[in-house]
């Protein structure tokens, strides 16, 4: 008999979330839901970008009244710089994220609770950065690798050394269109000194440094992020995990690691995996630990030990309503102040690590990049602790929904490569391994039509994972591959749209290639700081085809996005040539201009551009519509 | 470059319309009522009833389903709507070749094979579930030269894949005077590319009959034939449109097409593979349809295929004849201690072939003796049985009967590469090491030509012989302890579950209680597990729980009874590869047995196809029951209902096959002697008044038994 695969809906999602919200009411605290309609209307000058509160004089607001800022300002201007320093945060966000992983790989030691796990890609990279290999120790090149990577943030002279694995058209774009980045910090102070009163004032020269914090970002931070976290932790591998609120486990201690440097988490994982701590629990009666995540901190784990995935960005606050967390331990960025205040309700710890997130309420046990060897112990006290908080755990409050999916996680572009290389045949010359090649003839044959990457968070100015899984289902239907990130593809896997079943949902040209290659239709590709890896992933294959980045049949959407970080990720889509489409609009919506720039003028600066609407049926058509036009101009 | 979606739907435009002209043309001439079959098929036309859930009967039905295969031509660029155009263009192929059989029965006279029969597709069966067949390929037009075309042929032939051949490479490969033929899997089916429908057909047949898959059930046809038929398609260069269109349609059933034509060809991983070298097609295409070939390597100068298994050796080709019927022959497998054997000794008692003129009768003696911790004196039979398929797989040679009455003949091309009596030794040593590694540590063959010593070792072989029967007789349900089940079939046939006892057999006919108890030996894991009999509830219907539970739990729930001797209660199901097939003949309250080589009707009015279609797949139809030849004597034939006495019909050469032991068991169980003189035959009659008529004459014992139904 076949068996139908039964796919969690959003609406099953949303009686979830209603149940637990209800419980919050009966406690008396608040969730994003009722905060969300406490702030209702939204202020719309805020929403539009044309409030400016960059210096004392103001708060100016545009009104066809009060056309100019007290400066003189007009609302280009003042969009404009709202939308640059959005760029600038979300840049500083992942690049500072970045660096402190930079600090861990320097500190990385052969005893040490950080090691190096991916040597070869630590060798490919240094022989990359001209690092002399050969004959030396390991953790001796990672060392001085750590010293380069660092210095691409400060170093006074010269573009970032990532751009050169860019095609050459799109370093020469760059470089006529000045967009290309120089140090990471010094496009982040640009950006700022820019923006500040008294500066630029041409929109679209705010949206080219816009552009260019951007791609220091993506080809920058990001970049250096995802490669030297997988050089630490491991380059990811497929491997099945589970997701959404039903994880968590009646019988066992419930550890919630969140936010997004896996540094501190990676530790949890370990101290909770020894034979010590599970003892330990069994002693006090749990079954075992489950170590279960929420948001991107969440991703980097499941994509190197299949932790399992409580939820997005918009479930951190449910995940403690349960009644069933004995600790929740953050890093940085994305993390609810609520979190204090929802968890005195229960027994539930709070431990917050980074001294960029500091949270009243919180417990504070601080790991830094700077001072590594005490982290494991940190981790083995804070998970005895929290095995010591199960006791504590009251049943009465416990109500634990039962949804959840398998998933399928991993694909790192080398694991990419990996499985297509299992569709290749070994006596066809023109058939090589270790390409993009298979993925490139289904897409040029028409199998698959298109690619799109589906990144991004969660925002209650859209009804949780609506539009993700609303364009996830058209896309998939209309034969476009997904690659996904972030809460987007937190919100696959709850639906269990990242199982190798969901093929169901796919048209025949991705139901057979998921037949063929063995993956499910939506990729996993990590964090939101993985989306680097999207980056070289449609770099790789406009190489192999010959073409321009700009040519291919792919796009960028983030279709419930809330973060300044997405903000500057879309400036290095668009800057590496792929459309980008957006469920929410940006602030900018008070300028004329800016959305001519943005929609129209950045096309020529980079060859892409955005396209905002939200409604998630009428960005699926279209996107399938400029993919088709992509195609139609390859003659494919 | 044209794009390959626009190369398929202008295939796909091609084959509509041509089957459009074929269509109004037929029924110009014919007139709308007029029957549209393919010969000898309960499956009639199988694209329309396989992807549209249609039975067609008459021209005129075919006329109305084919409105609906043009509706399925839709030019939107997805997958989907391609692979749809695909199944249209064989659709389109199905209506042009069911013209022609409407017009003439027999359209291609011999020089063709055209339409394959349900027999010819039943007998499918054993051999794909068993690896012989490890896949099909369906070439199309020439290949660059005559020699290359032989070449491939071979190649394929030689690793056992099952060829079906379209279009121009029939004509090289017959100015090359290639054998080609069913029974050496070499399949001349037309001239042109719609006769690939008959191909297609074969595949939705196997769906149909060993996985139970119902008709319209698209899904389910798709998913059979993507994951159980491991099938391939070769087409040279130019590749027309239309092969195209047909190609299409080949990958939507998960059939890989593999060219060497570069020209407006775009590759697609594992599905549209461009070959320029046509020497790697064969590495090539098992690669993309993931086909291992298990390969033993045999030192021999010929080669060895199961494809040579059905080959035949006539008189004038003859080198060597060993000929049982005037000379002592016989082979022999027996046990030894290990240490008695010396690990692929070959030894030759007597002259060799070349000692002996072209075509001479001779007698020859083959003796394979085996030792392992784990070997028992019940597998030799088991071992031996095998070697009348072992020497028929090689190229050149052809082996009938068993134990000591044999006829195996070498044509002359083998001998004249070198194949003599020593080849024999090697070809038996080499497979009984591999099949049976699990169980033979060591062994050593004999051939012996030399008549003295022929006759000392044949009269030693009849005691072995003798020794064996008494313990055959002797094995009983009753007198073992376990029974085995066997699910060799359910890489094809999913929910059938097989229970073998000592008095019932598989119903393939090709697994005993001794070869199932040798499996079990060998691979313990592997398809025949042990049944216990502890908890009877019904002895007379062969009624265990034990057995019921085992059925359950190994057809994945699907059944959850299975009686042993009856075809009433909860009868035995049957995986489609079955030798014969037994239904009620109303009339009489008997039943008539069928088996598949028989092509003709039967009293009840439904040919083996028709009466085969009624089970199958692992469904259950009391009345209807599957079984092999040689249970049709077992003491627990039909026990229930009363025993082999309610037999009232059987073909004539069936009849001869099991009458002796047939009218033996009949004695044991009635007192009647040559029961079979009762039993009916189609020189007798096919009707069922008549049927009774002669029964009655002739005292048939079923007048005398209470009803069936």
């Amino acid at each position: 008999m076949k068996e139908t695969k039964q796919f969690t809906t959003v609406e099953q999602m949303e009686t979830d979330m209603k149940k637990l919200k209800e419980i919050a009411d009966s406690l008396n605290v608040d969730t994003f839901e009722g905060r969300a309609a406490s702030q209702q209307p939204q202020c719309k000058f805020g929403s539009d970008g044309v409030c400016c509160t960059i210096c004392g004089m103001g708060p100016c607001r545009i009104t066809p009244k009060a056309p100019y800022g007290i400066c003189g300002a007009d609302e280009h201007a003042i969009a404009g710089r709202n939308f640059l320093r959005m760029a600038a945060a979300g840049s500083a966000a992942h690049s500072d994220h970045a660096r402190e992983i930079l600090h861990v790989l320097h500190e990385t030691s052969p005893e040490g609770p950080y090691q190096i796990k991916d040597e070869a890609k630590l060798i490919r990279l240094a022989a990359e950065w001209g690092v002399k290999t050969e004959g030396r120790d390991i953790y001796e090149v990672a060392h001085e690798v750590a010293e380069i990577g660092l210095l691409e943030f400060g170093k006074p002279f010269g573009t970032l050394r990532n751009l050169n694995r860019a095609t050459k058209e799109r370093q020469e774009v760059w470089e006529k269109q000045g967009i290309a980045p120089r140090a990471i910090d010094r496009e982040i102070s640009t950006a700022l000194h820019m923006s500040t009163i008294g500066n630029t004032t041409d929109p679209l020269e705010l949206v080219r440094q816009a552009m260019r914090v951007g791609m220091a970002d993506g080809w920058g931070g990001s970049m250096l992020g995802t490669d030297f976290t997988d050089i630490i932790f491991g380059t990811p591998q497929a491997r099945g995990t589970s997701g959404n609120l039903g994880v968590l486990e009646e019988d066992q201690v419930n550890i919630i690691v969140h936010g997004h440097n896996p540094c501190f988490s990676e530790m949890i994982v370990l101290a909770a995996d020894s034979k010590e701590m599970q003892d330990y629990a069994k002693s006090k009666g749990a079954q075992g630990i489950n170590i279960s995540g929420i948001c991107c901190t969440a991703n980097e784990v499941t994509m190197r030990h299949g932790v399992k995935i409580v939820g997005g960005f918009l479930q951190q606050e449910h995940a403690i309503l349960t009644g069933a967390v004995e600790m929740m331990c953050v890093d940085v960025q994305c993390v609810f102040p609520s979190i204090a205040r929802i968890k005195d309700c229960f027994h539930t710890k709070f431990v917050t690590s980074s001294p960029i997130c500091r949270i009243p309420g919180s417990v504070y046990v601080e790991l830094s990049g700077e001072d590594t060897e005490t982290a494991y112990k940190k981790a083995i006290e804070l998970v005895k602790d929290a095995i010591d908080n199960y006791q504590n755990r009251d049943q009465s409050k416990v109500w634990i929904p039962e949804n959840k999916q398998d998933a399928v996680v991993g694909y790192s572009t080398e694991q990419i490569i990996s499985s297509l290389d299992g569709v290749t045949n070994s006596f066809v010359a023109s058939d090589p391994t270790g390409t993009y090649k298979p993925a490139l003839d289904a897409i040029r044959a028409g199998v698959i039509r298109g690619a799109v990457a589906m990144v991004g968070c969660n925002n209650p100015k859209a009804r949780m994972d609506h539009n993700h899984t609303e364009i996830m289902k058209g896309l998939l239907a209309n034969d476009i591959l997904i690659v996904g990130s972030g809460c987007a593809s937190q919100a696959a896997i709850k639906s269990g749209f990242m199982d190798f079943d969901a093929k169901e949902i796919c048209g025949e040209g991705m139901k057979r290639v998921c037949n063929l290659v063995g993956i499910p239709p939506i990729l996993h590709m990590g964090a939101c700081v993985d989306i680097s890896r999207m980056m070289l992933l449609v770099t790789d294959m406009a190489s192999e085809w010959g073409v321009n980045t700009t040519d291919l049949p792919v796009v960028g959407c983030a279709a419930e996005w809330m973060s300044e970080k997405a903000v500057a990720i879309a400036n290095y889509v668009i800057s590496t040539g792929l459309d980008v489409f957006l469920g929410i609009n940006p602030p900018i919506m008070g300028s004329s201009k800016m959305l001519e720039i943005t929609t129209e003028g950045m096309r020529d600066i980079s060859g892409a551009g955005f396209t905002y609407n939200t409604d998630p049926h009428e960005l699926v058509r279209l996107m399938v519509e400029t993919i088709e036009a992509k195609r139609k101009a390859l003659g494919i | 470059m044209k794009k390959l979606f626009d190369r398929v739907w202008d295939g796909t435009d091609q084959m509509v319309e041509l089957a459009e002209k074929a269509l109004a043309e037929t029924i110009a001439e014919l007139g709308e009522s007029a029957p549209a079959v393919m010969p000898n098929t309960a499956y009639n036309l199988s694209c329309y009833m396989a992807w549209l859930g249609k039975e067609i009967a008459t021209l005129g039905d075919l006329k109305a389903a084919f409105a609906e295969a043009k509706a399925m031509n839709v030019h939107e660029p997805r997958l989907g709507n391609v692979f749809e155009a695909g199944k249209a263009t064989f659709l389109a192929a199905e209506t042009i070749e069911a013209c022609r059989y409407a017009k003439d029965p027999d359209p291609y006279k011999g020089e063709y094979h055209g339409h394959l029969t349900d027999a010819e597709v039943r007998a499918l069966g054993v051999p794909l579930v068993t690896g012989d067949i490890p896949g099909f390929v369906v070439i199309v037009d020439p290949a660059p030269s005559d020699d290359a075309a032989v070449e491939l042929v071979k190649g394929y032939q030689s690793r056992g894949i099952y060829v079906f051949l379209l279009g121009g490479i029939i004509d090289q490969l017959k100015s090359k005077n290639f054998a080609m033929g069913i029974g050496v899997r070499v399949v001349p089916v037309g001239p042109d590319p719609w006769q690939v429908c008959h191909v297609i057909t074969v595949v939705h047949r196997a769906a149909m009959i060993f996985g139970a898959v119902k008709p319209g059930d698209v899904e389910a046809f798709d998913d059979y034939s993507f994951k159980r038929i491991f099938a391939f398609v070769n087409a040279f260069a130019p590749v027309r449109d239309i092969v195209v269109g047909c190609g299409a349609g080949a990958i939507a059933m998960g059939f890989p097409v593999i060219t060497n034509d570069e020209k407006d060809m775009w590759p697609v991983p594992k599905s549209l593979l461009i070959q320029p070298d046509v020497d790697a097609f064969i590495d090539t295409s098992l690669e993309a349809r993931d086909i291992k070939i298990k390969i033993t390597n045999i030192d021999i100068p010929v080669a060895f295929s199961s494809a040579f298994e059905g080959e035949i050796v006539r008189k004038s080709d003859m080198q060597v004849d060993v000929d049982g019927s005037k000379f002592d022959t016989f082979e022999l497998c027996r046990s030894r201690d290990v240490q008695d054997i010396e690990d692929h000794k070959i030894e030759l008692i007597g002259p060799d072939f070349d000692k002996f003129d072209a075509g001479s009768a001779i007698g020859m003696g083959i003796i394979v003796e085996v030792g392992g911790k784990d070997m028992q004196t019940d597998f030799e039979p088991v071992f031996e049985r095998n070697f009348h398929y072992f020497i028929n797989c090689i190229e050149g040679a052809m082996h009938t009967g068993q134990r000591d009455v044999l006829r195996v003949r070498l044509n002359k091309d083998a001998y004249a590469a070198g194949f003599r009596a020593k080849h024999f030794g090697e070809v038996l040593y080499a497979k009984v090491k591999s099949e049976y590694e699990a169980i033979v540590d060591k062994c050593q063959v004999t051939i012996i030509t030399d008549p003295d010593t022929l006759a000392k070792e044949r009269a030693e072989a009849k005691k072995i012989y003798d020794k064996r029967d008494e313990r055959l007789g002797s094995l009983t349900d009753e007198s073992v302890d376990i029974f085995y089940n066997c699910i060799l079939c359910q890489s094809f046939s999913p929910s059938h579950v097989c229970i073998v006892t000592p008095e019932r057999l598989g119903l393939c006919g090709a697994v005993s209680w001794l070869d199932a108890k040798a499996t079990h030996q060998l691979d313990p894991n592997g398809p025949c597990q042990v049944v216990t009999k502890e908890r009877v509830i019904d002895e007379k219907v062969g009624l265990w729980e034990d057995v019921n539970e085992n059925v359950s739990k190994y057809s994945h729930g699907n059944l959850e009874r299975v009686s042993l001797y009856s075809i009433m209660v909860d009868p035995m199901t049957s995986c489609g590869c079955f030798e014969c097939i037994c239904g009620i003949e109303p009339l009489t309250q008997g039943v008539v047995i069928v088996n598949r080589e028989h092509g003709g009707m039967t009293p009840i009015g439904m040919s083996f196809p028709d009466m085969a279609s009624m089970t199958g797949g692992g469904v259950q139809t009391p009345g209807f029951m599957g079984h092999g030849k040689q249970f049709i004597s077992s003491l627990k034939f039909m026990k229930t209902e009363g025993g082999p006495a309610r037999i009232v019909w059987m073909p004539k050469d069936l009849k001869e096959l099991v009458g002796a032991k047939l009218n033996a068991s009949a004695k044991a169980l009635y007192g009647i002697d040559d029961f079979t003189d009762m039993i009916a035959d189609e020189t007798v009659t096919e009707d069922p008044e008549e049927l009774l008529a002669y029964i009655t004459e002739k005292g048939h014992p079923v007048l005398t038994m209470d009803a069936l139904v």
